[in-house]
């Protein structure tokens, strides 16, 4: 065995082989026995005679010695003798030793204890054994279920760390990753992808290194005592089971990682698709309207003319949005969105927010509802662009000249924004995923109006402060969509 | 002059459209979803609609199919969907062009009276002409400045479908259909033929100004100046 491996230490408390200490319980018993007995011989004597008397004492003696063992029918034995010896045999009341007959009883006597204590024993340790297989097998069984469930290389170490391993006198030990070492020039059974090497075979202890894909285990089996039932057989089964665990959790690994794969793919696909969409409705707004103001510029009103510059202006301004989503987007993927967080005022915000989307509300009303101002601590680039998502949709799925209002309050130390709408409002079961990238309420709308990115980055810029955003319905008057974000409120020195 | 019924949700575009349109000499009408564009092109009679695809409560695609039941009237798509597959599910029911966006407003100027004569000047001219091809549809005579031009009778059934709907897209299907029957030949025979009729017709072959190729989805022919 390596240095540094861990011994198997026995943990049965079952003790092994014949029972050589006698308890109180065993002697009360004993004494019991031998009462009973002397008691019978005292019967069956004026009848049956001294040696009727005798064999009653061996009865006793092997029954002390059946149920109580070699200790007790010992004791037994000589208590018997005595006995025998004062009330039975001729003359009573006195002890003889003189004569060689006189040591017979005792001869027998102790012979009958030994012969019966001996069986008893030996009974008692078979039974003792076959419990202790029997646990083993269980412990084994156990271990091969959770290996069979496992999903995972965690899962596989955790069955061989069990309580159940334990008890099986299996022990997970530290593998260094394959490559490092070899397999000893030790048998390796192929199984599929994966190896099951015995690497080492010391005294009752086995050692299996279990190799897939890069991946190593290696455990040690015990067979020596108590650990019978286990045997190299089974130790063996053991590693192989071990074996298809592992390549089972490398083949679901390769699933999950397929999986994540196409979701990057169709997230890709997606994006492409908003992009393209979403870079071309403002550019043909721009384009119809450059390309309108070089034909017709001439034959065009005053005021038109300056209608398209400020199209131009207004559509150039969507299509940088739209950009910052892009980008931020791709800043809350990599997990970076506080870099640049400072204190900033909600009501700040909110205005700023408000007046970039005034010309695109038409004639929607958008009420601003708001006690005091509060304060939180975040990046606040993205803070605007989120708060512009969220407005944005507002103003997207409601009828012009409907109310959008915004509220904000504080309650348990966050900043509470509501902002709701008297728009078409969304499906309660569909109220969670709003937030995911590139869901929209409406699957039919083909050529949706959004870019299905906006309120994935209101979540994330949300989620990145601490804070929560949750859609509700109905938004106001028993129609339209209320979105509510909360945002731990800053200490504001 | 015509009326023209523009079919968009997206404000910012409609706002420009529309009084560049007018300035064109055009009345225009404006309808914001599907539902709009049907009672509106139902009311109006416009002479022409200017369809976007992506419509607020359904698919543009479903308003060309509802108009065309009762109305023969030019459709024209405006789409940023430039997936070739819709634009030939746009045409196949029954619009006779597509823009896409962004477009340069000359463009769609000049889609807007190509359109309209199919409605104006239906079937019955009975020749076509632009640059030096000229097409005798009576008599089957089609000449190059001046020059008979020697066609299979096939080459000269995908030139008169073509030709049929000058300045239109017409889709490989049609065209095969023209050619060869309905749902009998691959698009590889059609570009081979319309390969053919470049080397006949054009100046240039490799750069063509009749026989144009819309990647994907059919082939345009030059419309016709008289």
């Amino acid at each position: 065995m390596a240095p540094g491996r861990p011994e198997i230490d026995p943990p049965l408390p079952a003790a092994a082989g014949p029972r050589l200490g006698i308890g109180v319980r065993a002697l009360a018993l004993t004494t019991a026995i031998m009462a009973a007995t002397t008691f019978a011989a005292f019967l069956a004597r004026p009848a049956r005679g001294e040696a009727s008397g005798a064999l009653i004492f061996v009865v006793g003696i092997t029954l002390a010695g059946a149920t109580l063992g070699l200790c007790a029918a010992l004791v037994a034995a000589t208590v018997s003798f005595l006995l025998y010896n004062f009330y039975f045999a001729e003359p009573v009341l006195t002890f003889r030793f003189g004569a060689v007959e006189d040591f017979v009883p005792l001869i027998i006597f102790n012979l009958s204890a030994v012969i019966s204590g001996v069986l008893a024993g030996r009974v008692r340790d078979q039974a003792a054994a076959a419990a202790a297989a029997n646990r083993s097998l269980g412990a084994l069984l156990q271990i091969s279920r959770l290996l069979q469930s496992a999903l995972h290389r965690e899962d596989i170490e955790q069955a061989l760390a069990s309580p159940a391993a334990a008890a099986a006198g299996v022990r997970l030990l530290p593998a260094a990753p394959p490559a490092t070492r070899d397999g000893d020039g030790s048998e390796a059974i192929a199984a599929g992808t994966s190896t099951v090497a015995l690497i080492g075979h010391v005294h009752d202890l086995d050692t299996y290194r279990v190799e897939c894909g890069g991946d190593a285990i290696e455990l040690a089996v015990a067979h020596g005592p108590p650990y019978e039932a286990v045997g190299e057989t089974l130790g063996s089964a053991l590693a192989n089971l071990v074996a298809l665990a592992m390549e089972r959790a490398r083949l679901s690994e390769r699933i999950a990682e397929t999986e994540a794969a196409a979701r990057t793919e169709a997230l890709k696909t997606a994006l492409l698709s908003s992009v393209s969409h979403d870079f071309r409705t403002p550019l043909a707004t721009i384009s119809a309207s450059a390309s309108s103001l070089i034909d017709y510029g001439d034959r065009l009103e005053r005021e038109v003319a300056d209608g398209f510059l400020r199209s131009i202006v207004e559509e150039s301004e969507r299509l940088n949005r739209f950009t910052a989503n892009l980008l931020q987007m791709t800043r809350l993927e990599a997990g970076r969105p506080l870099a640049s967080a400072e204190i900033v005022s909600v009501s700040d915000m909110l205005s700023a927010a408000v007046r970039r989307l005034r010309p695109r509300a038409g004639a929607r009303r958008i009420e601003r509802h708001e006690s005091e101002d509060r304060y939180v601590r975040a990046d606040a680039a993205l803070f605007e662009l989120a708060l512009l998502n969220v407005l944005e949709n507002a103003i997207l799925y409601s009828p012009d000249g409907s109310r959008i209002a915004i509220t904000l309050t504080g309650q348990d130390g966050m900043a509470l924004i509501d902002i709701a709408d008297e728009g078409r409002g969304i499906p309660r079961g569909e109220l969670a995923r709003v937030f995911d990238r590139f869901y929209r309420v409406d699957a039919s709308e083909q050529m949706p109006r959004g870019s299905g990115l906006g309120l994935a980055i209101a979540k994330g810029f949300v989620q990145a402060c601490g804070g929560m955003i949750s859609a509700e319905i109905p938004g106001l008057d028993g129609r339209g969509t209320r979105i509510r974000i909360r945002l731990p409120l800053a200490e504001v020195p | 002059m015509a009326h023209i019924l523009l079919v968009d949700d997206e404000a910012a575009l409609t706002g420009v459209l529309q009084p560049v349109l007018t300035a064109a000499g055009h009345h225009v009408a404006i309808a914001a979803s599907a539902a709009d564009a049907i009672a509106g092109a139902d009311r109006l009679q416009p002479d022409v609609v200017l369809l976007d695809l992506g419509l607020p409560d359904a698919d543009g695609k479903s308003v060309i199919r509802t108009l065309r039941i009762k109305q023969d009237m030019p459709i024209i798509v405006i789409s940023a969907r430039h997936q070739e597959a819709e634009k030939i599910a746009a045409l196949d029911e029954g619009a006779d062009d597509y823009v896409d966006k962004p477009f340069e407003i000359g463009e769609l100027m000049a889609r807007i009276p190509v359109a309209l004569r199919r409605t104006r000047c239906p079937d019955t001219a009975s020749h076509y002409r632009s640059g030096p091809l000229a097409i005798d549809f009576a008599t089957r005579h089609v000449t190059l400045d001046g020059a008979p031009v020697h066609l299979s009778p096939q080459e000269y059934d995908l030139l008169l479908a073509l030709a049929r709907h000058a300045g239109r897209v017409v889709t490989h299907k049609r065209l095969l259909a023209a050619g060869w029957g309905a749902g009998s030949a691959d698009t590889q025979y059609l570009r081979v033929y319309m390969g053919l009729l470049r080397q006949k017709i054009e100046t240039d072959p490799s750069d063509p100004k009749l026989l144009l190729t819309e990647p994907g989805v059919g082939y345009r022919l030059a419309p016709s100046e008289a």
